[in-house]
């Protein structure tokens, strides 16, 4: 019994020290060339898709970006997960949905019985319930929807590989036990929770139902799994998103990325095609009208 | 779904079969379309010679390798290739943006449904947004990552790479014409058209392998004679003069076009493509700006009086050394600002994408870099020349160039524009951000080889000419409308419309003409004595 409570420490660390490894790779890829896309959220005329430059002279015009605009755009996206309901055909929204909901509430619940368990706080303990029990269902209901739905439906089949099928089979797992386990064990199944959560708090495993502990495990193996996988697309969504598609900064002479653009520039390329110089810097490059006419 | 059972791995299928052949019962219908050419099927003679098995139309024309050593040469160019694709130094320009694309597509297809040509085609699995960009993650985990290695098919690392893979896979790159309309609806913001326009870099900057309309006749030529169309310093000074006089000619007035103009505060670059097919737009350009009393001048320095830069669409060091040259040509001169004409790509280019090519003394601080759309509308707005809308009283709808609403957000001067000067403008749907492209972006509009201009009217521009059907729905018959007015601001989407009405007969059956703006602002300009749209010709 003791693994899974040393597991839960081991699943925790890792899980936070690689989303901030991944964060921090993500962060220092090279600046990139602009590549945003409208509408805009952050753009003040963002309700109608413009932008700055539709105005005249507008280099030297103040400009500025509406911050709250883009968290209300990604909340959209996050907790509706808004285009996949507009936009979607295959009908994968209900699943979708209802699968990111409930590993938002896993992580609420077991956030609301630690909280419990650490500032006794008892008194909240009917909503952590209904919270558990509503994530476990929705996540079932959620993830296993999406699991048949990519197997019966061969235009999403076609592009799904084994390792997706595993990952919604992973979810399902966790969900799945957890919820047999309340359905087996009835309101016995909130007592080990807690108690399972209070063993890996205080290092001190204590005896649970195995469908409690399998859940535990499960969900402790997910952590692990989680940010070497795709599913770590929620970092990565961020990063697309406000530093590609969101970014309309103008390059001005002297700023910092001026500065990163230069210093990027003075990289040498090796790509082979006739017109280009292997061995020449950007700047360089950008002086030679035909690499033919040097070779 | 047509060709459901086509799977990604069949990218790799040996043969000259190709994977999918467009059929004409399988088409997006279009209402009011009425008798289309059908589909021609391919031609022997590129059979024999020409990759064609991807869906039997070419835009390249890579020659079947005739050797073992030639089918390694191609194989062995393209891993080497996709491997620098994913190297930061020598591929930064777009590398945090492609590899978050690549790593992160959860493949819910919530994209399909946006994307034109995949419509258009009556929804070939080969068209669809993710077929491309789900080959080349696959192959690059085969190849490239230790998981793939390890795991195999389990990760999807099952895409083999032989030469058929790579001459495939070099032209579906050329199935999608970059309008990142697919990218706007990802719920992942996972970019198919930059995987796409990546996929081409890597054939253009590593093999040299490009449509030739965009490399060799397109940057190499526009570097080295100072266009893409070929004409040269001495043709540029001949054509001002045609066009100075052809301006006396349509309008009854001397206008004078400013060359090289030292310390002009605009220097006004056109795509070169509209001295040769429509001079009327950068006449009237001419008209407009002297009307106004702009400070403006052409350039005819070599690059720098034409405004296209086809890097954009397949190589960063050509895109560099294009934006470098029409700044340089402009600090020469004196000028503050460069303005682009109208082409969406071209102003795309060069005020967006070259913002972090161009530094120091180049950057958008020293030389501005605008679109004309804004000047135009401030032309109206501020009343610097009187117009009489009544003038020009007939149907008008517009279509909105990718790069300069989805990509710019220059959204609103051209609609109110054409608000002020076309009384009976109307909107085609979806349109604004939303628009679907015009079928001829990322440079389909100038391929002209092989059999693609078929591809390019049935499924690039499809979904274009259906919507301009809907918006002239109601008075498409010519006797009771006799003209009817496409307004697209862009060169390049001018160019893809002229063939698809020509190849859909709409010009006979509708009197279904297109232009630019300009156009319609000087044929309503009071100050002028007579029309400057010419009504009975289509061209
Ligand atoms: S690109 Fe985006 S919308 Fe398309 S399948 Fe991938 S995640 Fe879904
Ligand atoms: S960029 Fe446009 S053409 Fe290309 S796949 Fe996306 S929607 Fe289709």
């Amino acid at each position: 019994m003791g693994i899974p409570v040393y597991l839960a420490w081991l699943s925790v660390v890792v899980f936070i020290v690689m989303v901030i490894y991944r964060f921090s790779k993500f962060n220092s890829m090279p600046l990139h060339l602009r590549w945003e896309i409208y509408p805009l959220p952050l753009e003040p005329k963002h309700h109608y898709g413009g932008s700055y430059m539709e105005e005249l002279d507008y280099v030297p015009k103040p400009r500025h970006h509406i911050r709250i605009n883009g968290i209300l755009d990604m909340a959209s996206e996050v907790f509706l997960l808004k285009k996949v309901r507009e936009y979607n055909i295959y009908g994968m929204w209900p699943f979708s949905f209802s699968m990111h909901w409930g590993i938002y509430l896993l992580f609420v619940w077991m956030i609301l019985m630690l909280a419990e368990g650490v500032l006794n706080l008892g008194v909240i303990a009917p909503v952590t319930n209904v919270c558990g029990i509503i994530a476990l269902i929705v996540g079932t209901f959620g993830s296993l929807g999406l699991l048949l739905k990519r197997i019966s439906n061969s235009e999403l089949a076609n592009y799904t590989v084994p390792v997706d099928y595993f990952n919604l089979l992973f979810m399902l797992s966790i969900f799945a036990t957890g919820l047999i386990s309340w359905i087996t064990t009835g309101q016995y199944f909130f007592d080990d929770a807690r108690a399972f959560l209070a063993g890996v708090v205080s290092l001190q495993p204590a005896a649970v139902s195995s469908w409690t502990v399998a859940h535990f495990t499960l969900f402790e193996l997910f952590l692990i799994y989680m940010p070497f996988s795709k599913m770590l697309h929620y970092i990565a969504k961020y990063f697309t998103i406000d530093k590609v598609f969101w970014d309309d900064i103008l390059n001005l002479k002297g700023s910092s990325i001026d500065k990163k653009i230069t210093s990027q520039l003075s990289g040498k390329l090796t790509w082979s095609a006739p017109h280009i110089v292997q061995g020449k810097n950007w700047a360089e490059q950008v002086g030679i009208i035909d690499g033919r006419d040097i070779k | 779904m047509a060709n459901g059972r086509l799977r990604i791995k069949d990218i790799s299928r040996p043969g000259d079969d190709p994977l999918v052949f467009m059929n004409m019962s399988e088409l997006m219908p279009v209402p009011n379309l009425g008798e289309e050419p059908s589909i021609e099927p391919t031609p022997q003679k590129f059979i024999d010679k020409y990759e064609m098995s991807l869906d039997g139309h070419c835009s390249i024309g890579i020659p079947k390798p005739k050797t073992k050593e030639e089918e390694d040469h191609l194989v062995r160019r393209f891993l080497s290739g996709l491997e620098k694709l994913f190297n930061s130094e020598e591929s930064w320009t777009f590398q945090q943006a492609l590899r978050l694309s690549f790593d992160y597509c959860v493949k819910c297809q919530t994209c399909s449904e946006a994307c034109h040509a995949y419509l258009a085609s009556g929804r070939q699995e080969i068209y669809r947004p993710t077929y491309r960009a789900e080959i080349l993650r696959r192959i690059w985990k085969k190849y490239f990552t230790p998981e793939g290695k390890l795991l195999g098919r389990f990760v999807g690392a099952d895409v083999d790479v032989n030469w058929r893979t790579v001459t495939r896979l070099a032209e579906l790159g050329h199935r999608c014409t970059l309008c990142r309309r697919c990218a706007q609806r990802c719920p992942m913001a996972v970019d198919n058209a930059l995987i796409a326009r990546e996929l081409r870099k890597l054939f253009s900057q590593e093999l040299g392998i490009a449509p030739m309309e965009i490399l060799e006749k397109g940057c190499v030529q526009h570097l080295r004679v100072g266009s893409s169309t070929g004409l040269n310093p001495p043709g540029m000074l001949d054509t001002v003069a045609f066009m100075e006089e052809d301006i006396g000619d349509r309008i009854g007035k001397k206008v004078k076009i400013p060359i090289d103009k030292k310390g002009a505060d605009i220097l006004l670059i056109h795509n070169a493509g509209e001295f040769l097919s429509w001079p009327e737009n950068p006449e009237a350009f001419a008209i407009l700006f002297e009307a106004a009393g702009i400070s403006w001048t052409l350039s005819s320095e070599p690059v720098a009086y034409d405004a296209v830069n086809y890097g954009l669409w397949n190589d960063d060091v050509e895109l560099a050394r294009v934006a470098a040259r029409h700044t340089l040509a402009a600090k020469k001169l004196g000028c503050k600002k460069v303005m682009i004409g109208e082409c969406g790509h071209a102003t795309k280019a060069y005020v967006v994408i070259a913002d972090r090519v161009l530094t120091g003394d180049l950057s958008s601080s020293e030389i501005q870099r605008e679109s004309c759309l804004p000047l135009l509308w401030e032309i109206i707005r501020s009343g610097a020349i009187k117009f009489d809308p009544s003038r020009n009283n007939f149907p008008v709808t517009l279509h909105d160039p990718c790069n300069m609403v989805r990509a710019m957000g220059i959204v609103k001067p051209q609609r109110l524009a054409l608000k002020a000067i076309a009384p009976q403008f109307r909107e085609m749907t979806p349109n604004s951000v939303y628009n679907y492209c015009c079928g001829g972006g990322s440079g389909y509009a100038i391929i002209q080889s092989f059999n693609f201009p078929q591809w390019r009217n049935k499924a690039g521009a499809r979904m274009k000419m259906h919507q301009t059907l809907q918006a002239f729905k109601n008075e498409l018959d010519p006797n009771k409308v006799p003209f009817k007015y496409l307004c697209a601001p862009c060169s390049n989407c001018k160019g893809t419309i002229r063939d698809a009405i020509t190849h859909y007969g709409l010009w006979d059956k509708y009197n279904l003409n297109y232009g630019g703006l300009v156009e319609l602002m000087v044929n309503s300009m009071v100050d002028i004595d007579r029309p400057f749209i010419e009504y009975e010709d289509f061209h």
